[in-house]
């Protein structure tokens, strides 16, 4: 099964008009043949499908305008490679589609060359036309040495008395300056302040309150020596069946799932309150946090795919989020969720189940650990291993505590030893 | 002369021509067979490009690349000008000579990269001889010239040493002849009487612009004021168009010096996939030139005069449409470009500012895998 | 009050400079029938003849150098360079002739020439199609460079540049053509050309952009605000001349700039900023003036442009650094 996703048909072009379909859902298509037509802001232009099947789903209506890359037909396509994303601009447009864009949560680090420490000399602007002296409510005026000197020495700028009558402090007055007793506050601008609530963040907020508030969650824990699986991506990443492909050892715990959900299908079904649907299917939930805030879009039939493919669908829909071109279908029809609260540095939590699936698990970091081990001869011994911690909530309407220790208990045994996920 | 020199009519009859006649080289006999042989490997030249073309279009829309110039239409220009050359002979291509870039040799899924926005160029240019595409209209005709200067230069012209003697081929369009760069290269082909070909797909519209914007008088009349000879060709007809450029580079490798080929044909297609013809053109237009389509014209012969039958055509439309499935799969597995390449690229050794701005992006890019694990 | 395109306000710009002055004439490639191929001039030429939107034969020297003329002969030329990268083949006339023909009159000839050019990378183009070529023309005495980030400015600025006597390069950001609309009041008074102008109002550090990178650094702001950190954003709008006053005026307030924009980092309009800053500014700056723009390479392939050219986090980063120094 594959999605075509509106391509940008002429360089920079965000957005199409549907004019007419040439097909319909139950129809047999070939490669090439033409599916529709749109309208661009600069020409009519019929499309040709990229793949053979059956038509299963019209997914945009004619006189509908959508953005680029919005999935617009659903076709039964057995031999269909990956959906990928046509190049398009990384819009940021104050209009249009929601933008994400960021590489998501990291630390700051210096990477740029750095200039040598200026030297003091005031440099006079002869060849400009002169420009609005200071305002009254500037920040201190100070060359970069006695900037810190000031930092050195704990003194606020703001406190100190300038003696030039062009008003810089200079480095004698820093001496005339009390040291500072204790490190500064700083300033209050407003003593509160109001965010309006919009867009990602508000849709998170309706998802948590609804999922919190209607499925009774219980979460339960697990420590593991996972040295194992850590030592495996390195390995992987050495495949030739890999090349290419960034990944870590986050695609192990999404396969130990998959595999897990299918010995424990409770916990990849939904309950709507007469009825629980089992899915024979895994829409993977993978929760990014973005700029705008989370949001969770999920790998279509994950089980269906071998290693390296479900290596390749994470890698895609991680640039995908990362880019901000999550569409909204990428987020619909989830199963089961993971969430990597080690990227926080966090190692357990107690994560709300995605609304329409009945269980989530949230990763913690990987950290080096003292842990007791059995060694060949039998005895014990305290060695330092990679150590992760998994969190499990569960829908407890049908869930029970035995069923979610039995699954949770699978993955970790996956990831103390990995052999079995048929990487 | 401006008389159109025409071998095979839109009927699929050989006609003569005074001065021009179709007669294969050497090498191109011995690897068909016989004449028959030839015809039917241009066919299937021109056919098979089409269909890399109408792919390559698809695979436009498919979101695979950002931009496909299209060539259909004018196949007949340039199979007949590329079957010309001989190996040791060098091309300056503009960008829509897929038909060239296939009879030199250049596995035509290479020519995706550079619209796909993941390769500059596929292939080692000076072993295809056969330059990357260009983009900027007419500059590579005074690069055709120098290169051709360095042929003189070396005495690789006039030694009557079929393996020693070589010419240079530039291929530009009609709207390129306004270009000062253009007028320019003739001016010094000239002015050192390099061997160098001019070769001129007049298709008929520099984007929506029509020939009239860019010429009074046909553009093979142009080479007389410049001083060296011209011929005017039915670039539809792949025989005529094979003559008169085998002529040509003749010509330039016995040491006489530039020669402008005008192949007269039409762009069938849109400029390139972001352009939509019928803001300009009319149906009627199209319509007389799909009536001289190169590709029925020789297939119409072959079949009249019995060099193909039913089960060679059947054969070649299965070569074709495996061709164009590869063409697809092979497109898909195009590599990724990396970001570091074109800090390695800009110098042939990195400056240190280009280092530390590599490293930069080294950097970012850790980062970004970071930022993945942490999901 | 309408919505409009960055494409359609400059549309309209350009109708209304026809319709209040018949001396200015549109010349360029495919801007006739075909409306351009980026289709500024949509129905221009239908509406007020070949004779004043003329399709110029492919030289983009010859349509710069024919432009000279007919301003000589008192009219208003306005061309289009259909993509950045094919302005070089004009550079001699633009440079040489076009930025120098007053000085070489003694001061008696103007030259009411604009020369528009889509520039700016992002969609996905082949090479010769993405290219940021201001600093060239800025580092030009005699020309004046100008850059329009959304469509209102669009609208406004290019009939102020068209009614103005010197040559002005006309810079438009084509990534924004057709994916940014905004709502447009005609009735409105636009403020002068040759001016900055604040976007967004902050207090932490100054982020200095102009037309595609305008985005980039307000949605960079966006970002730092939810950190809790709050950023000026400065619209150049001219880069040639440099409107300076709201430039000194803010970093004198905030003690950090950050300079965005696609073009090559070095020698770029970042540095000219930078330079203008450092000398106006000394005594207020806590940190460098720092420059987050395109690397040192000829553009790359589009499949990594997004890795080349500035995005939300390398701005982000840039001020983290500022702030950290």
């Amino acid at each position: 099964m594959a999605d075509y996703l509106l391509p940008d048909v002429g360089e920079g072009l965000t957005e199409a008009e549907i004019v007419g379909w040439h097909v319909a859902v139950g129809d047999t298509v070939t490669v090439n043949q033409v599916l529709l037509e749109i309208e661009t802001a600069k020409s009519i232009v019929e499309l040709p499908s990229p793949y053979a099947g059956t038509v299963e789903e019209l997914l945009v209506e004619v006189g509908q305008t959508v953005t680029v890359g919005t999935p617009i037909i659903r076709i039964d396509d057995p031999n269909a490679p990956a959906v990928e994303a046509p190049p398009r601009p990384e819009d940021v447009a104050a209009e249009g589609p929601e933008t994400l864009v960021g590489y998501g949560p990291r630390e700051t680090v210096s990477r740029r060359r750095r200039s040598g420490a200026a030297s003091g000399s005031v440099l006079a602007p002869g060849h400009r036309p002169p420009v609005a002296p200071p305002a009254p409510a500037a920040r201190p005026l100070a060359s970069p040495p006695v900037r810190l000197r000031a930092r050195e020495l704990g003194i606020d700028l703001n406190q100190v008395r300038p003696s030039r009558a062009d008003g810089v402090i200079s480095m004698a007055d820093l001496t005339a300056a009390p040291a500072a007793t204790a490190p500064e506050m700083p300033p209050l601008k407003d003593r509160e302040y109001r965010e309006p609530v919009k867009g990602v963040r508000r849709m998170m907020a309706q998802a948590m309150v609804e999922s919190a508030y209607s499925a009774p969650h219980v979460t339960l824990t697990v420590e593991i020596d996972t040295t194992h699986s850590v030592d495996l991506v390195r390995k992987l990443r050495q495949d030739p069946r890999y090349a290419g492909i960034h990944f870590t050892s986050l695609l192990l715990m999404a396969r130990a799932c998959i595999l897990a959900l299918r010995d424990h299908p409770e916990l990849n079904a939904r309950w709507d309150g007469e009825a629980i649907t089992f899915r024979r299917y895994v829409n993977l939930g993978i929760a990014a946090a973005t700029p705008r805030g989370l949001i969770v879009p999920n790998l279509k039939d994950a089980a269906d795919l071998s290693g390296p493919e479900l290596a390749r669908a994470i890698q895609q829909l991680t640039e995908t989020a990362r880019d901000g071109r999550a569409q909204p279908a990428d987020q619909a029809g989830g199963t089961f969720t993971i969430t990597n609260i080690g990227v926080l540095k966090v190692d357990s939590g107690t994560p709300i189940i995605n609304p329409g699936e009945s269980a989530i698990l949230a990763v913690g970091a990987i950290r080096r650990k003292p842990w007791v081990i059995t060694t060949k001869d039998g005895s014990e011994a305290i060695a330092i291993r990679d150590v992760v911690t998994f969190s499990l909530s569960v829908d407890h309407r049908f869930i029970d505590g035995a069923i979610a220790s039995k699954f949770l208990a699978q993955i970790a045994a996956y990831s103390e030893d990995p052999s079995g996920l048929g990487l | 002369m401006s008389d159109l020199i025409q071998l095979l009519t839109t009927d699929g009859v050989r006609v003569e021509d005074p001065d021009v006649a179709f007669a294969p080289d050497a090498a191109l006999l011995a690897e068909h067979g016989d004449e028959a042989g030839v015809l039917r490997a241009m066919l299937r030249d021109m056919t098979l490009v089409r269909r890399f073309d109408n792919e390559a279009t698809a695979l436009q829309r498919h979101g695979e690349l950002g931009l496909w110039p299209p060539s259909l239409g004018q196949e007949a220009a340039q199979i007949g000008a590329g079957r010309a050359l001989a190996a040791h002979d060098f091309v300056f291509p503009s960008y829509r000579e897929h038909g060239v870039a296939w009879c030199r040799g250049v596995e035509l899924v290479d020519l995706l990269g550079l619209f796909r926005g993941s390769d500059h160029v596929g292939w080692d240019p000076a072993e295809k001889g056969y330059a990357p595409a260009s983009i900027v209209i007419g500059a590579h005709a005074l690069h055709a010239v120098g290169y051709a200067l360095g042929v003189l230069h070396d005495g690789a012209v006039g030694t009557g040493d079929a393996a020693r003697d070589t010419a240079v081929l530039a291929c530009f369009g009609d709207g390129a002849t306004s270009q000062g760069d253009v007028n320019e290269a003739m001016v010094f082909a000239a002015s050192y009487n390099v061997p160098v070909v001019f070769f001129v797909q007049n298709n008929h519209w520099a984007i929506s612009e029509p020939l009239t914007r860019q010429t009074r008088i046909p553009l093979v009349q142009r080479a007389s004021g410049f001083g060296f000879p011209g011929y005017r060709v039915d670039g539809n007809d792949v025989l005529a168009t094979y003559a008169v450029v085998q002529r040509a580079l003749e010509h330039a490798r016995s040491g006489q010096g530039p020669v402008l080929v005008e192949a007269v044909t039409y762009r069938m297609g849109a400029h390139t996939t972001t352009d939509d013809p019928t803001r300009y053109r009319t149906d009627d237009e199209l319509e007389v030139w799909r009536r001289r389509d190169p590709i029925d014209r020789l297939a119409k012969h072959l079949r009249a005069t019995g060099a193909a039958d039913d089960a060679w055509f059947a054969a070649l439309e299965a070569e074709v449409e495996a061709f164009g499935t590869d063409v697809r799969t092979r497109c898909h597995a195009m590599p990724e470009p990396s970001a570091l390449a074109s800090f390695d690229e800009t110098y042939v050794e990195i400056t240190p500012t280009l280092a530390a701005q590599r490293a930069e992006v080294e950097a970012l890019l850790a980062l970004d895998e970071t930022a993945e694990v942490a999901r | 009050m309408t919505t409009l395109t960055l494409a359609k306000a400059l549309n309209a710009g350009l109708r209304r400079a026809m319709e209040g002055d018949d001396k200015v004439v549109l010349l360029g490639e495919d801007i006739g029938r075909l409306g351009g191929v980026f289709r500024i001039t949509e129905g221009l030429q239908k509406d007020f003849g070949e004779q004043r939107v003329l399709d110029t034969p492919l030289a983009e020297s010859g349509i710069v150098g024919t432009a000279i003329g007919l301003a000589l002969r008192g009219y208003r030329p306005v061309v289009e360079i259909q993509f950045d990268g094919f302005v070089y083949p004009a550079y001699d006339q633009i440079v040489c002739q076009v930025a120098k023909m007053r000085t070489r009159s003694g001061g008696q000839w103007k030259l009411p020439i604009v020369i528009r050019i889509p520039y700016g990378g992002g969609i996905g183009a082949v090479e010769h199609h993405s290219e940021s070529p201001e600093a060239q023309f800025a580092h030009t005495p005699g020309l004046k460079v100008v850059t329009c980030s959304n469509p209102v400015d669009g609208y406004w600025m290019l009939q102020q540049a068209i009614a103005h006597d010197d040559p002005v390069i006309f810079l438009e950001p084509k990534r924004l053509y057709h994916s940014m609309k905004a709502e447009l009041d005609p009735a409105l008074e636009p403020g002068p050309l040759f001016a900055s102008r604040v976007v967004r109002s902050g207090t932490d550090a100054t982020l200095i952009a102009y037309g595609p990178t305008v985005q980039t650094a307000l949605a960079a702001a966006d970002q730092a605000a939810e950190e809790g950190r709050s950023l000026e954003v400065i619209d150049l709008r001219t880069i040639s001349p440099l409107d300076l006053a709201p430039v000194a005026a803010s970093v004198r307030r905030t003690g950090r700039a950050i300079v965005v924009h696609e073009a090559h980092v070095s020698f770029g309009v970042g540095a000219e900023v930078a330079a203008a800053i450092t000398e106006e500014c000394f005594h207020s700056l806590e940190a460098p003036v720092l420059r987050v723009c395109g690397y040192d390479t000829p553009y790359p392939l589009s499949r990594v442009e997004h890795e080349w050219l500035p995005t939300v986090d390398r701005v982000l980063d840039a001020v983290d650094r500022a702030v950290a120094f």
